[in-house]
């Protein structure tokens, strides 16, 4: 009996638990912090007026949404060289963290879009078509997840589909850019320039999404760890009942 | 044997099946197209100018929904039959095994794309000129990115029992340059007529379906596996 790969599984999902416990005491503070910085610290911007504020959590959740995004990417390639599962629970894991904050991205967006460019979805802005399309390939990579099977099948082709999804990202911007420069300008560049205040408002908050992330990914890896180990667990079980009977 | 022979017997075998099955899988997805076609002539007034702006997007839509079906048979009946075991456990190297597949299924993608183009023109009233090879030729230079990236998901997408929604929901997102290229150069020949940017589109195509091919070729050993 190999009970012992389990116990090192159900240890190291446990060290994912405590990794995030230890994490969260940062988070409250910096969130706190960021909040301030965000809403007290940072000027109004002249022109654009409150509405501008959601800019900080908008650009933290962008960021986070890329780094999720190359952790699906970083896991997809090291699964396919290394077969360990572990990069699949690390790919798994990120890709839905991705797509969660992507989702934000395009609510944030909006909101401040429509009192500043006066419209909800600037079609022609290269980076709102990106991260659209981002947002398209993450949720097919989720699908893919969901319509196979458990396996060592699931986990290549997963990896294969992050990759080719992560490395389309810089082409569909490049064409997007590029297809939009023969048609008419919506927009002229966003134009502020940022306070130092605004800058570090925005420092503080790109920090504080970034724990975020890595807390949530130690969550949701531990979460995935156990449920492979149960599901074992119950394989074996059955596997006892067979030979007993 | 040289790579280029093992790679056209695949690629005539599936074509030979194709001709055999007297045509049943390509006729339904031209008639799938052509539907497609019948229902824009419904929604927009064919003589008005909005249409004729909005014609290279609806020949792209006929274009690249049938396109899709068309890479799903492409496995679909290699798992039926059992035959892609065979073929996994023939001595050929996987990258000519990929090759050999996305050479039929270009070749079939491009028989269905001209014809689709050919009721396009009559449909929607334009011209039979010169400029129509243009336009042959952005299908050309799409279609062997699209089948890039589509053979190897079809590949993938074959085993699960969704795969007719499955595969374009993986393969559009990712098409998005190619699909932008190829749009953006058809809207230069048919509305505005002028040449310069057309350039633009058919490098910028090139090297798209470079990069997908490239992808493509690399991943296809990872997708057939073992």
């Amino acid at each position: 009996m190999s009970w012992e790969i389990e116990h090192i599984l159900t240890r190291s999902a446990a060290r994912y638990l405590r990794i995030t416990g230890w994490l969260l005491i940062p988070l409250y503070f910096l969130m706190v912090l960021a909040l301030y910085g965000a809403f007290l610290y940072a000027p109004t911007e002249k022109v654009m007026g409150e509405v501008q504020r959601i800019f900080y959590f908008h650009v933290g959740a962008a960021w986070n949404a890329f780094l999720a995004f190359f952790g699906v990417f970083l896991g997809g390639l090291a699964y396919l060289i290394t077969r360990k599962q572990w990069w699949d629970h690390l790919a798994a894991a990120s890709a839905e963290i991705g797509v969660v904050f992507t989702t934000i991205v395009l609510t944030t967006g909006p909101i401040w879009a429509k009192p500043v460019w006066n419209t909800w979805w600037p079609w022609g802005d290269p980076r709102v078509m990106t991260t659209m399309v981002l947002w398209l390939i993450y949720i097919a990579y989720l699908i893919l997840r969901s319509s196979l099977p458990e396996g060592e099948k699931k986990y290549r082709y997963c990896a294969v589909f992050g990759i080719i999804g992560f490395l389309d990202v810089p082409i569909v911007w490049f064409s997007i850019r590029w297809w939009r420069t023969i048609h008419p300008l919506v927009i002229t560049g966003t134009g502020a320039q940022l306070e130092p205040e605004m800058i570090h408002a925005l420092v503080v908050s790109v920090i504080t999404f970034t724990l975020l992330y890595l807390s949530l990914l130690m969550l949701r890896m531990a979460m995935r760890l156990n449920s492979s180990l149960a599901e074992e667990v119950g394989q074996r079980l059955l596997e006892e009942r067979v030979e007993r009977v | 044997m040289n790579h280029i022979t093992l790679i056209w017997i695949i690629a005539e075998k599936d074509l030979r099946i194709e001709y055999r099955s007297r045509q049943q899988a390509f006729l339904t997805t031209l008639f799938f197209a052509l539907l497609i076609l019948v229902i824009f002539i419904f929604a927009f007034d064919p003589g008005s100018r909005a249409t004729r702006d909005a014609s290279p997007g609806i020949l792209w839509v006929a274009l690249l929904f049938p396109g899709v079906i068309q890479l799903n048979r492409s496995f679909q009946t290699e798992i039926e039959e059992g035959t892609l075991c065979g073929m996994i456990l023939s001595p050929v190297d996987r990258g000519v095994l990929f090759l050999g597949k996305l050479v039929a299924n270009w070749i079939f993608l491009v028989i269905i794309d001209l014809l689709i183009l050919l009721a396009f023109v009559i449909f929607f009233n334009f011209a039979f000129s010169s400029q129509l090879l243009w336009i042959v030729l952005l299908i050309v230079l799409a279609s062997v990115g699209i089948t890039g990236v589509g053979t190897l998901f079809a590949a993938m997408v074959s085993s699960i029992h969704t795969r007719e929604v499955l595969l374009p929901i993986l393969l559009f997102p990712i098409l998005v340059p190619i699909i932008l290229a190829a749009l953006s150069g058809t809207q230069e020949i048919l509305i505005r007529e002028q040449m310069q940017s057309l350039n633009r589109s058919i490098q910028l195509l090139v090297g798209f379906d470079v990069i997908f091919l490239a992808a493509g070729f690399l991943l296809f050993e990872y997708v057939v596996g073992d």
